[in-house]
């Protein structure tokens, strides 16, 4: 027998209190998965869109919201000229309710440039020049929609056929609706307006230098690098400190769990504890026992509470609001953190309840 | 193993002090209100069996658990092979490897089978987990338990439950054994089996027994009575010589 064995043998005493005291952790740690999954979705699923689409760089307003907010295609002309800018395209991105999808991204972007470019063609066509009032759908989209070539797909006031689905090669470009931008354009009313520039730097450029200069050339927008472009937003910031918020909160109830729960069977065990002493358990090696105890609660919470997260992104993945605009970020690390996350919660738990072990008298408690 | 002083391995080797010295030994509870302990004086050497009896609230217990420092007195020096153990510096090393408890309850673990709860103090004693197994068969062995080892407390009965304390007592090889009414909640066959087996250690490994007892027949097996009432030591001597005490 070790001394592992002997703690795990504490947790095996109560089945139920210790099955229910796992469930409230991993419920705090579902949450964290779930909630922190998607929020980092956000930015990996617009960031591989992005690169699917060869952008290096883009130009935006976003700050204060999520998404960008509209401005003159004409800036792009302030730029273009820059050494290292090998390529730019005009976009305006607009997120909107399409017949039974409550949320799509429609996607407008300027003829001829890089960004049509990734977009491969899985049936029908792309649209034959910028004034074609056609539509092509992303996969998932046409998914979602339940739409084949041939459908038309209604926009706002604007029944569009749809000539083509196409795979873009990343999450975002198969769940959105693509077309010209003078369409869309037309159809939102946002005339000459764009909401990004996708900027393509030559090879060998150093990025960061071109975003300082982008960023000095155009002082009401803001350049960022792929990559960086969703996360450095401060609707992307507000997102993220609400997913930590709400998974703090449950893991809160999870902490006051497993306190509860550590606690009571330190209480219950006075009188074993007492006997420990009595045999010469020093009380570090006592408060060493019921800390392990609740890091194992938290371990093993932390891991039922990762399955339980993935199953509700797979769920959450589904909802409407959701569906097909970003795919929820499980990396490995995000798994690790929670586990982390939840052994930490373990043993915060467990400091009361292995400080009150710590302080049991002998003498009394044998008596008791 | 923890060593408590190198001046106290001396003396236990040669046997120089005797292994508990009291003077004036007090114990008060509730801001005086209560007192457990009145001012015990008393001496036990090496190898004795000794034997505490008393009615119900005259100290006994109180003064044995002072012995194995799970209690501090409240006036009086208290040593152990002629070091103050109220100066010691690790009393749980003192507990673990120098002394061992038997209790009236037994105080197993429920979780744990027999085999289990004989390793239990084994784990401040740096032993492999090999060597505790072993070590821990072999004290079932010898205390007659060999086919139960494998058994949790609750399927034991109250004989076996105490001869497995016994064992338990034994883990670290202490020279000392402090045993709290250790047949209190047994049968009278039972009994004699504990008590067979307690006088078997003290005079096979010469360890120093001091016993608590109501039973008179039971404290007439050791070599030495120290009877107790109102906190105070008001007989010391040979059990042949104590008149029974009233019932309590």
């Amino acid at each position: 027998m070790t001394f592992f064995e002997v703690v795990t043998r504490s947790l095996k005493r109560r089945p139920v209190r210790t099955g229910l005291t796992l469930l409230g952790i991993s419920i705090g740690i579902a949450a964290v998965v779930a909630l922190i999954g998607l929020s980092r979705g956000l930015v990996t699923s617009w960031s591989s869109g992005m690169k699917s689409r060869g952008t290096d760089i883009v130009v935006s307003n976003m700050r204060g919201s999520l998404t960008p907010k509209p401005f003159p295609a004409s800036t792009r002309d302030r730029i273009s000229h820059v050494s290292g800018v090998s390529g730019t395209c005009t976009i305006l991105v607009e997120f909107t309710s399409i017949e039974n999808a409550e949320l799509m991204i429609v996607s407008g972007r300027e003829w001829g440039c890089f960004a049509w470019e990734n977009l491969k063609i899985v049936s029908g066509r792309l649209p034959k020049d910028q004034n074609e009032h056609v539509a092509v759908l992303g996969t998932s989209a046409a998914d979602i929609l339940k739409k084949k070539v041939g459908d038309t797909v209604q926009l706002e006031t604007e029944e569009l056929p749809v000539v083509g689905i196409v795979n873009g090669g990343a999450f975002v470009e198969n769940g959105s609706l693509i077309l010209s931008l003078p369409l869309l354009q037309q159809i939102t009313g946002n005339q000459n307006q764009i909401s990004a520039i996708d900027v393509r730097v030559t090879p060998g450029s150093d990025i960061q230098r071109l975003c300082t200069e982008i960023n000095r050339l155009l002082p009401e927008g803001r350049a960022d690098t792929a990559g960086e472009h969703v996360a450095t937003g401060e609707g992307y910031r507000v997102i993220n400190a609400m997913s930590w918020g709400t998974s703090m909160l449950a893991v809160l109830v999870g902490v006051l769990g497993v306190t509860n729960t550590m606690l009571m069977s330190v209480f219950e065990r006075n009188q074993e504890i007492a006997v420990l002493l009595a045999l010469g358990w020093r009380r570090g090696r006592i408060v060493r026992m019921i800390l392990l105890e609740s890091a194992l609660l938290g371990f093993f919470g932390g891991v039922v509470g990762v399955l339980l997260g993935v199953a509700g992104v797979q769920l959450l993945k589904m909802a409407p609001a959701v569906r097909g605009m970003l795919e929820p970020y499980l990396g490995i690390n995000l798994m690790i953190e929670a586990v982390i996350i939840a052994m930490c919660v373990g043993v915060l738990s467990g400091l009361y309840p292995a400080w009150r072990s710590s302080r049991v008298a002998p003498s009394v408690a044998l008596h008791g | 193993m923890a060593q408590l002083n190198p001046d106290l391995t001396a003396a236990k080797e040669t046997g120089s002090a005797p292994v508990f010295e009291a003077a004036g030994l007090k114990k008060e509870f509730d801001n005086g209100q209560v007192q457990a302990l009145r001012g015990a004086d008393f001496k036990i050497a090496d190898g004795e069996f000794v034997a505490i009896v008393g009615p119900s609230g005259s100290g006994k217990s109180t003064l044995l658990q002072m012995l194995g420092i799970l209690d501090r007195p409240s006036a009086g020096t208290l040593k152990y092979r002629g070091q103050s153990l109220l100066d010691l510096p690790d009393p749980a090393a003192y507990r673990a490897h120098e002394i061992g408890f038997v209790f009236q309850a037994f105080h197993l673990l429920p979780t744990f089978t027999a085999i289990e709860n004989v390793q239990i103090p084994m784990f401040e004693d740096h032993k492999s987990r090999l060597e505790r197994q072993t070590r821990a068969l072999e004290l079932l062995k010898s205390v007659g338990l060999e086919q139960r080892v494998n058994h949790f407390p609750a399927k034991l009965s109250g004989g076996e439950r105490q001869r497995v304390a016994i064992a338990r007592s034994l883990a670290n090889s202490p020279s000392v054994l402090l045993a709290d009414e250790p047949t209190g909640n047994l049968d009278s066959v039972s009994t004699e089996q504990v008590l067979d087996l307690l006088s078997t250690l003290h005079r096979d490994r010469r360890m120093t027994l001091i016993l608590i007892t109501h039973d008179m027949t039971v404290a007439a097996r050791a070599s030495r009575v120290l009877q107790m009432m109102d906190g105070r030591i008001v007989f010391d001597g040979d059990p042949a010589k104590l008149s029974a005490p009233k019932p309590t």
